[in-house]
């Protein structure tokens, strides 16, 4: 009757913003929390011991060098989840095991996991088949290594890796579109024909929904607006219905931990304003826009007026990022970044022509920068403008700004639900029978 | 898996059928027993199309010979190569659960591509741009991806384009498949053998489709702007020939020309006598007429636009009056054809023709009313007769205004026509069923 047959496969998505866990063949995640994790490191405990260590073995550099980080990552106490990270804790640093949109830091990814199966979801990983979600250019070693770590220590049965586009178009029903991800971390363009990805033809640039962030952020800054973020005062009730702010000193606080904080309420302040504009942003048009209200946290109320449009513009045009104080620097990091409809054009001619057409009347929004409200009416709009009269341009998103965000969880649901998918999965004698690199045949 | 699955109840027998061809006439008396009156109402009051559960099955328990539970049992899937077992629902009957394949291994279909021993290949499938490496990792990719050649394209790790892949992976196939049969004949009706790729006829077919797609909008409306310039400067130009044209016919009077200008060319607004329009309308129009025709031909003889006009000039008159007009045209000196065809001589000699064929029409009628007229000789026949008669020397009205020009023109055939004895004209008078407005007299009509 339906192709589905239930093995209770579990899919995780690791983003940069948000990790996504839950059981395949529903249609939400039942684990949503952020994908970065506080962290203490508790060498000052040990500071002797280690201070010897690295005088003794400052000779041999790289031999000893394994031992001492080894040490020092076993000293280092992990807290996962929104409830820990909620907590203020002195000396926590606040990091994240991404590193210019691949994984850097395997442990921090484990303890991710760790959480999800253990603490999420209350399951033993040793009973499910696992798929997880990777990034659509992540290269071989990768892959490599979270194969690795999924067999050895979670001992699963039988795991996938599935590209994040793929993914999207599955939960749109599709098996060829151009996938537009607009995430947490970076943006990709990335082809999908027939349910394979089109690698070459991948285009990615660094400004995400963090990035936007910032940027906001710096713009409030100078503007004189100080966020102060959530746990560094009090509201003491003096009269009936009136409050008073008592700031808290709490000097152990990490600058990362403050900077966490901040952004939380920025991105809020973010998701609650900022609308993306019809027309390219003109300083001069924008100067007499009435402003928005906005109360933080802590009482204030502020006013935000261009930059509700200023902000998302920088997706179609990166280089107004150098037009806020503070950000100047962007422009060394990455000169070469393109607007979102100028990467989409140029993603689609980096394809064989016969599918170009397909290609450019299903143009699929995912991420949680997409649910930023008439994103999808400006990129109809840039692309009609820039691409050829030939072509059919037709942008599609789902409705639900949640289903937006949870597209790629929901496809590999979808994926992992499927009857016949069952056949695919990697499983754990394969794995002992050819080894890790087995995966690049078996999960194109 | 539907409801009755759950139910556990054993699907439809269908004693429906029978049923039904009783039930239809009998309908509207009688309702099913076992729902009340209202709700069987409610479906129309007819039978429903599909057969429904019958309330009576209803009533009836799940067997209860069969045990139906289900189990969270483990199974195989035949399209895996190794031995994975995953667990899922299973719908057990009485403790044993189902035998058989998992349902959903007969999904998994492949390409069966052709696979070439090592001697084969250097027998049949040596070829100077491909290693055999990069034609052995072809065709695992050919396996793997199911013949997709964008796909297969992207991977391979050299750069390949896809016509250079389609093009190897298909007459290697050919080669293999021409080698191993028997005799050519059998194999001729396999479509790889039937129909060759023609890799140059691909790219070629790409790189259009690729110029299509990659006009901007731009670059189309400049496209767009520049057609609707060109148009208009041919348009303009051909206007501004066709404004030459009524040049052929009467060049007397620079009042006659300018009306003519006008109504040939139509935007060329020139203040022309207003009189002289209406006079000139007739034979604009013929002219007008060829000219169109004559355009739509775009290259033409001028010779060969002076015969059209002969031609539409004595259209109207038979052939004898044809012969006539060139008999008369003889006996006067002219050349049949002009001996030098510029403008002014051309225009002068379709003049002379309509004048004479005007001279023999009048003639003509003439003689029919004198017939006439002797018929009814009647003292009242007279007064029609005479006036006509009185008028012979004169402008008849009914004449094709073409005779307007003849006392206008300073050409160099006047004298001829003087000897033709065209008659002075008094143009006031009837309008003539030739042209709707009433001529006026013009001073240089007498």
């Amino acid at each position: 009757m339906y192709g589905g047959d239930e093995v209770s496969a579990i899919v995780v998505d690791l983003g940069f913003h948000t990790c996504k866990a839950g059981y395949a063949g529903e249609d939400a995640p039942k684990a949503v929390f952020p994908s970065v994790v506080g962290s203490i490191d508790q060498m000052e405990v040990d500071e002797p011991a280690s201070t010897d260590a690295n005088s003794g073995s400052a000779g041999e550099a790289k031999a000893s060098k394994t031992p001492e980080t080894e040490r020092s990552k076993g000293k280092r106490k992990l807290y996962v989840g929104s409830q820990s990270l909620g907590l203020r804790r002195d000396h926590m640093e606040v990091i994240s095991p991404f590193k210019d949109g691949i994984v850097a830091d395997w442990d921090i990814v484990d303890s991710i996991w760790d959480h999800a199966f253990r603490e999420c979801l209350l399951i033993d990983p040793k009973e499910h088949p696992i798929l997880l979600a990777e990034p659509s250019f992540n290269v071989q070693q990768q892959r490599e290594r979270a194969v690795e770590l999924m067999f050895e220590k979670y001992k699963v049965p039988a795991l996938f890796l599935a590209k994040n586009a793929v993914l999207t178009s599955f939960a749109s029903g599709r098996a060829t579109s151009l996938v537009v991800d607009c995430g947490g971390g970076s943006t990709t363009v990335a082809p999908v024909h027939d349910g394979y990805v089109l690698q070459r033809a991948v285009a990615s640039s660094p400004i995400g929904g963090e990035f936007l962030t910032d940027c906001l952020m710096r713009s409030l800054e100078s503007k004189g607006i100080e966020i102060k973020p959530r746990y560094s005062f009090k509201r003491k009730e003096i009269r009936a219905g009136e409050f008073q702010t008592v700031d808290l000193d709490l000097p152990n606080t990490t600058e990362s931990y403050e900077l966490y904080s901040q952004r939380v309420i920025a991105s809020d302040i973010k998701e609650s304003v900022c609308r993306a504009p019809d027309t390219p942003y003109d300083e001069t048009a924008y100067a007499n826009i009435p402003m928005t209200p906005y109360e933080l946290p802590d009482g204030q109320t502020i006013e935000i007026g261009a930059d509700r449009f200023k902000i998302p513009n920088i997706l179609f045009n990166p280089s107004l990022a150098q037009t806020i104080p503070g950000m100047e620097n962007f422009s060394e990091v990455a000169p070469s970044t393109r607007g979102l409809s100028q990467m989409v054009i140029e993603s689609i001619n980096k394809c064989d022509v016969d599918i170009r057409r397909e290609l450019f009347s299903s143009i699929l929004l995912a991420g949680g920068t997409a649910s930023m409200q008439q994103l999808k009416e400006r990129l109809e709009k840039d692309l009609l403008e820039e691409s050829p009269q030939a072509a059919r341009i037709k942008v599609l998103a789902s409705g639900n700004t949640t289903e937006r965000r949870y597209s790629v969880w929901i496809g590999g649901s979808i994926l992992a639900s499927l009857g016949s998918f069952q056949q695919m999965w990697f499983s754990k004698s394969e794995y002992e029978e050819h080894g890790a690199s087995y995966i690049q045949r078996k999960c194109p | 898996m539907d409801a009755k699955d759950i139910l556990g109840l054993p699907k439809t027998q269908f004693p429906i059928p029978q049923e039904k061809k009783s039930r239809p006439p009998k309908e509207p008396q009688r309702k099913p027993d076992g729902i009340s009156r209202e709700v069987y109402a409610l479906t129309g009051g007819i039978a429903p199309l599909m057969p429904s559960i019958e309330v009576s099955q209803l009533k009836k328990r799940p067997p209860s010979d069969e045990k139906i539970t289900w189990q969270w049992l483990p199974f195989t899937n035949s399209a895996r190569k190794d031995d994975l077992q995953l667990f899922h629902w299973v719908r057990v009957v009485n403790g044993v659960p189902p035998t058989g394949d998992y349902a959903f291994a007969k999904y998994n279909k492949k390409v069966n591509i052709v696979k070439y021993t090592d001697e084969e290949y250097e027998k049949y499938l040596s070829d100077p741009a491909w290693t055999k490496e990069e034609t052995d990792q072809l065709f695992e990719l050919c396996e793997q991806f199911d013949l997709r050649f964008v796909v297969i394209a992207d991977r391979f790790p050299s750069s390949r384009t896809v016509e250079e892949l389609k093009d190897r992976y298909y007459s290697v196939s050919r080669a293999i498949l021409l080698a191993r049969a028997p005799s050519p004949a059998d194999v001729a009706g396999h479509p790889v053998v039937k129909e060759p790729y023609n890799m140059s006829q691909e790219i070629e077919r790409k790189r259009a489709l690729s110029m299509v797609l990659s006009h901007t909008k731009q670059q189309d409306r400049k496209d767009a702007e520049v057609l609707a310039e060109a148009k208009r400067i041919t348009e303009s130009r051909l206007a501004a020939k066709g404004a030459e044209e009524p040049d052929l016919p009467p060049t007397a009077g620079a009042g006659a020309e300018n009306s003519e200008k006008a109504m040939a060319t139509g935007d060329i607004a020139s203040p022309s006598n207003p009189s002289a329009v209406p006079g000139t309308s007739v034979v604009m129009a013929d002219n007008a007429s060829i000219l169109a025709s004559l355009r739509m031909l775009r290259v033409y003889l001028r010779s060969y636009a002076l015969d059209q006009m002969v031609q539409a000039a004595s259209s109207s008159a038979g052939l004898r009056t044809i012969k006539r007009v060139e008999q008369l045209m003889q006996e006067l000196g002219v050349n049949l054809k002009p001996k030098v065809p510029t403008k002014a001589v051309c225009a002068e000699h379709l003049e002379l023709r309509r004048d004479i064929l005007a001279l023999l029409n009048l003639q003509k009628q003439l003689q029919n009313k004198e017939a006439e007229g002797s018929f009814h000789d009647s003292p009242y026949s007279e007064a029609p007769g005479t006036p006509k008669r009185s008028n012979r020397d004169q402008d008849r009205p009914f004449m094709p205004e073409a005779l307007n020009f003849g006392a206008d023109r300073l050409g160099k055939n006047n004298q001829k026509r003087k000897g033709l004895q065209v008659p002075g004209r008094t143009s006031e008078g009837a309008p003539s069923p030739a042209h709707k407005r009433p001529r006026k007299l013009k001073a240089s009509d007498l």
